[in-house]
């Protein structure tokens, strides 16, 4: 368990309450920002956001709406801390946030999770699925050990 | 700005707060979807999901024994392995839990895509083999579609569904795809979009990557279907209805002449430089996953 100041930042890729940064840092202030931007960008209707909000009633966080590098440097700031736990996300806005951070708060260190794989093969051909499922299908079918 | 609530005495008093709180999807669609989110719907759903021959003999039927697990996996309230797990668990070969399995590696293959070509996932990946350019499909969805309002009485009622759930059936989703793309010669990027408003799992990787899929932007070739297909998948629904009050006209026809019809300037059914022409490959559109085996 470290003693460094840390929060968890929740995304929705990720509305999982034994997700890794939960576990490292149980107990740690946690915050999920719906991301206006994006609502509006992807015009996400009511019953998503209903969906992701009973997740996130479920878990431990603090719910905000707005812009989320701006939350999320705030709730920093209000809790003094010194390292942000997050989940992994294929996402190149969640990649654009996470930089944006280390540039704004150079000071914080900002971790990325990633939870047990699928499969934990990386270099596989993805010009077709027939291609990958060839290379990972023993692996997939073994239950993670 | 504020924290937002997390005190509700139960699910009507939370829709009413959102509703409050977020006008605009509220004005876009009213509906909320009967999933429930949250890791304790999530694990029942779960502990009740059939994984090995069930699921396998029935998934491609709109009343087939399909998990809807889709809408978890997708916000990560359950993970792959952990869903993996628990279907190996319920199963005495793992063979038997193969085409639940692969599913789920579909999930996987999206998603390793994605990271690979980050917002790319919204051009064409590919050029279309449609014998058409991008150029010759519209760029916006039409009202007609928007509103489900075609006159196509199963596409009205598969944007229903997609309106008032939040989630369609596999099968649903590619037929709907197909409809948008190669009947109506709309870009897939409109119906992308469409589905990303309502889907409750909906996200760029498995639903933009499926579009593509279906477009034949990621694929050796496009999807399409006949009626026949969807009478069979769809069960009895519209078995003794006549083609007039069903609007289905432009589904009637073997694939041959469907082929001909949707995509004049090529040979589809009998291109053999096309290693998935003949005979036909399984099809899908990924989430919780389902096949079309072609007729």
């Amino acid at each position: 368990m470290s003693d460094v100041k840390t929060v968890i930042w929740v995304h929705a890729d990720n509305l999982n309450p034994h997700s890794q940064p939960f576990k490292l840092a149980a107990g740690a202030p946690a915050l999920f920002v719906f991301d206006d931007a994006l609502l509006q960008a992807w015009g996400i209707t009511l019953k998503r956001i209903v969906f992701m909000y009973e997740c996130l009633l479920e878990l431990p966080v603090t719910i905000r709406r707005g812009d989320v590098l701006e939350e999320l440097t705030r709730f920093v700031a209000e809790h003094d801390a010194l390292r942000v736990l997050t989940s992994y996300s294929p996402s190149p806005r969640h990649a654009a946030i996470c930089a944006a951070l280390r540039q704004r708060l150079p000071r914080v260190r900002l971790e990325v999770l990633s939870e047990a794989p699928f499969v934990r093969a990386q270099q596989v051909d993805l010009k077709r699925f027939s291609r990958y499922w060839q290379a990972v299908k023993g692996e997939a079918l073994t239950r993670t050990s | 700005m504020a924290d937002m609530r997390r005190d509700f005495k139960d699910r009507e008093e939370l829709v009413a707060y959102l509703r409050e709180q977020f006008p605009e999807a509220a004005a876009r669609s009213p509906h909320v979807s009967p999933f429930i989110g949250g890791r304790t719907s999530a694990e029942s759903r779960l502990a009740v999901s059939k994984f090995g021959a069930e699921y396998a003999q029935t998934r491609n039927y709109v009343t087939g024994s399909v998990t809807r697990l889709s809408p978890y996996i997708r916000h990560g309230v359950l993970t792959l392995a952990e869903v993996r797990d628990a279907a190996l668990a319920q199963v005495s070969r793992a063979e038997d839990a193969e085409k639940f399995i692969s599913e789920l590696g579909w999930r996987d293959y999206w998603q390793r895509v994605y990271a690979q070509v980050g917002d790319k996932i919204w051009q064409d990946l590919e050029p279309y083999k449609t014998g058409f350019t991008a150029d010759d499909y519209a760029d916006e969805l039409p009202d007609d579609i928007r509103y489900g309002e075609t006159g196509v009485r199963f596409i009205d009622d598969l944007c229903k569904e997609l309106f008032t759930l939040g989630y369609l059936h596999n099968h649903g989703r590619m037929w709907l795809a197909a409809y948008v793309v190669h009947w109506r010669r709309v870009k897939w990027q409109a119906g992308a979009r469409w589905f990303l408003e309502h889907l409750v799992d909906g996200d760029p990787a498995s639903n933009n990557l499926s579009w593509q899929w279906v477009a034949s932007t990621y694929s050796h070739k496009p999807y399409y279907y006949n009626w026949d297909n969807v009478l069979r998948f769809t069960g009895k629904k519209y078995l003794n209805a006549s083609p007039r009050i069903l609007g289905n006209e432009a589904f009637l026809g073997t694939y041959e002449v469907i082929a001909r019809r949707l995509f004049p300037n090529i040979d589809l059914e009998h291109d053999h430089s096309q290693p998935h022409q003949s005979p036909p490959k399984p099809t899908r559109f990924k989430q919780d996953g389902k096949k079309d085996k072609r007729r």
